[in-house]
């Protein structure tokens, strides 16, 4: 536990060093910009402010998992085991991705109407931010399962993986068996109904899809290279 | 810690069906020992170094027996972390369980020793490739792993750090650590290694004692007779024997030997009490009573 701590705080210090958390705000900040004005109802700007984090997420991990050149990566797994530094990316991209999700809803709470979609209703503005961050939890552990899977060690050429991660964010937006899909309707309908539905669910499903595709991932890690 | 890491038929090929690079490896490497490994280019030398370090998983067979702490020096180290030197040694000491002051001190105690004390806050990128090797060495080092594992770690060092390092190994060895390496000078720390590995091509792989490291099975044997006494007469001819003051004596002979050694010292008048009799392990040194007659 000890190691994984700190590989995850040598992962976080080369990803803040690298810049490579830059572009993925940006996207996120680009997405917020466009789909949230200040003044609309709370609920569904929150569901929008986690959709538009999976794929940020995603890319994060990337980041992560792709940080190293092979040879820092090799002298890490020396030390601790080549499935602990995987996870240890894995992790890292995710509490990044968390940062820029509480600053998300933070903003969003801050300049929302808290109204049902229509204005007929007063939306509590606690249990509303709690909903809209138990849905941002949904969307950056879904978005941290599309990274871990359309990556290295599962998906090793570059050109591949980036396909992989973008078309993953989409599909884990899209269909409708997804834990991040379930989560951001969840919301908007409690916005169209005036009523505040925390996703749970669907937040559950995502810690164990995460799980799964970290465990997975790791496991690969271990065999190949 | 006594250790031993063993690879049992351990095979490794890159793609299935693909060529092996490593096949049927049996090989054991224990504790204090000094590990040289030989062969051509591309024989897999490499993939050896990495299936010891856990970094690489076998294909086929099983590796057993690694230690907690191991570190990697690879062949090239491409230093491109947006890190300053000591930061990168720093979170690798972590890593091995070190708190973040001791990490960086003994990051820093590293680098000052391999002659690279003055880039400890160079960011890596901007390091030669000399310094880089430096830091890749020092990443190896701190947390003082048990087993060690250098490919070619010695390419790319300046004169002064190549000699730090070998005398770095001899000390890791002669702590107890393991020290498995590939280097492309013959010379390099000759007469130490205790085990030549050879790796042929498709990937067989041949273990042999050099003639300088072989020795017969020794046996120590510790009795406690009255104080004062003096070395019992008779012993079998080979036997290293050692007392104290106190009448504690420390009989290291070989193994044959011991059946004559223990008859003597039971029919010895005073008598002597026998506290242990064990088999002195292969690379156990004979504290300092050597004298050179070991070979």
């Amino acid at each position: 536990m000890r190691a994984t701590l700190a590989l995850i705080r040598y992962q976080l210090a080369l990803l803040v060093r690298s810049q490579r958390w830059l572009a993925p705000l940006l996207l996120y900040a680009g997405l917020l910009a466009v789909g949230v004005r200040a003044g609309q109802p709370l609920l569904d700007s929150l569901g929008l402010a986690a959709a538009a984090l999976l794929p940020s997420a995603a890319w994060l991990v990337r980041g992560c998992v792709t940080a190293e050149p092979p040879a820092a990566r090799h002298c890490a797994a020396a030390a601790a085991g080549a499935w602990r530094v995987h996870l240890a990316g894995v992790a890292a991209g995710g509490v990044a991705a968390l940062l820029f999700g509480c600053a998300g809803v933070g903003l969003v709470a801050a300049t929302s109407a808290p109204r049902s979609t229509d204005g007929s209703v007063a939306v509590p503005l606690l249990p509303a931010v709690g909903a809209g961050l138990c849905g941002m939890l949904a969307c950056v552990l879904t978005g941290a399962a599309v990274g871990a899977l359309g990556n290295r060690p599962l998906v090793r050429s570059r050109g591949y993986a980036v396909a992989a991660t973008l078309l993953g964010s989409v599909a884990a937006l899209a269909l409708g068996a997804s834990p991040a899909n379930a989560a951001v309707t969840g919301l908007v309908r409690g916005s169209a109904q005036g009523a505040v539905q925390v996703p749970w669910v669907p937040s559950l499903c995502a810690v164990a899809l995460a799980g799964l595709a970290a465990a997975a991932a790791c496991a690969v890690a271990t065999r190949r290279e | 810690m006594i250790w031993c890491v063993r690879l049992e038929d351990v095979g490794r090929r890159y793609r299935v069906g693909g060529p092996w690079v490593l096949r049927g490896v049996d090989l054991d490497v224990r504790a204090g020992t000094l590990l040289r490994v030989e062969g051509g280019n591309g024989t897999g030398k490499s993939t050896l170094l990495r299936l010891l370090a856990g970094i690489d998983a076998p294909s086929a067979g099983r590796v057993r027996g690694r230690p907690r702490t191991r570190g990697y020096v690879p062949e090239r180290f491409p230093a491109a972390l947006p890190l300053p030197a000591l930061g990168y040694l720093t979170h690798l000491g972590r890593v091995r369980g070190l708190g973040r002051r001791a990490a960086a001190r003994e990051g820093a105690a590293w680098l000052e020793r391999l002659g690279a004390g003055q880039y400890a806050a160079t960011r890596m990128r901007e390091l030669s490739k000399g310094s880089a090797q430096k830091v890749a060495v020092a990443q190896a080092l701190v947390g003082g792993p048990e087993l060690l594992l250098l490919d070619e770690a010695w390419t790319g060092l300046d004169q002064d750090a190549r000699t730090v390092l070998d005398g770095v190994v001899r000390e890791r060895v002669a702590a107890g650590g393991a020290v498995v390496f590939v280097d492309h000078d013959p010379a390099r720390l000759a007469g130490a290694p205790h085990v030549i590995v050879r790796v042929a091509a498709g990937g067989r792989v041949a273990a042999e004692v050099p003639a300088g490291a072989r020795r017969p099975a020794m046996t120590r044997i510790e009795a406690l007779g009255a104080p004062g006494a003096g070395v019992p007469e008779g012993l079998p001819t080979g036997a290293r024997p050692r007392l104290t003051p106190y009448g504690e004596l420390s009989l290291t002979l070989p193994a044959p030997a011991s059946d004559a050694a223990l008859r003597v010292l039971l029919a010895a008048r005073p008598g002597w009490h026998v506290r242990s009799v064990r088999p002195l392990g292969e690379w156990e040194t004979d504290e300092g009573n050597d004298e050179g007659s070991a070979g």
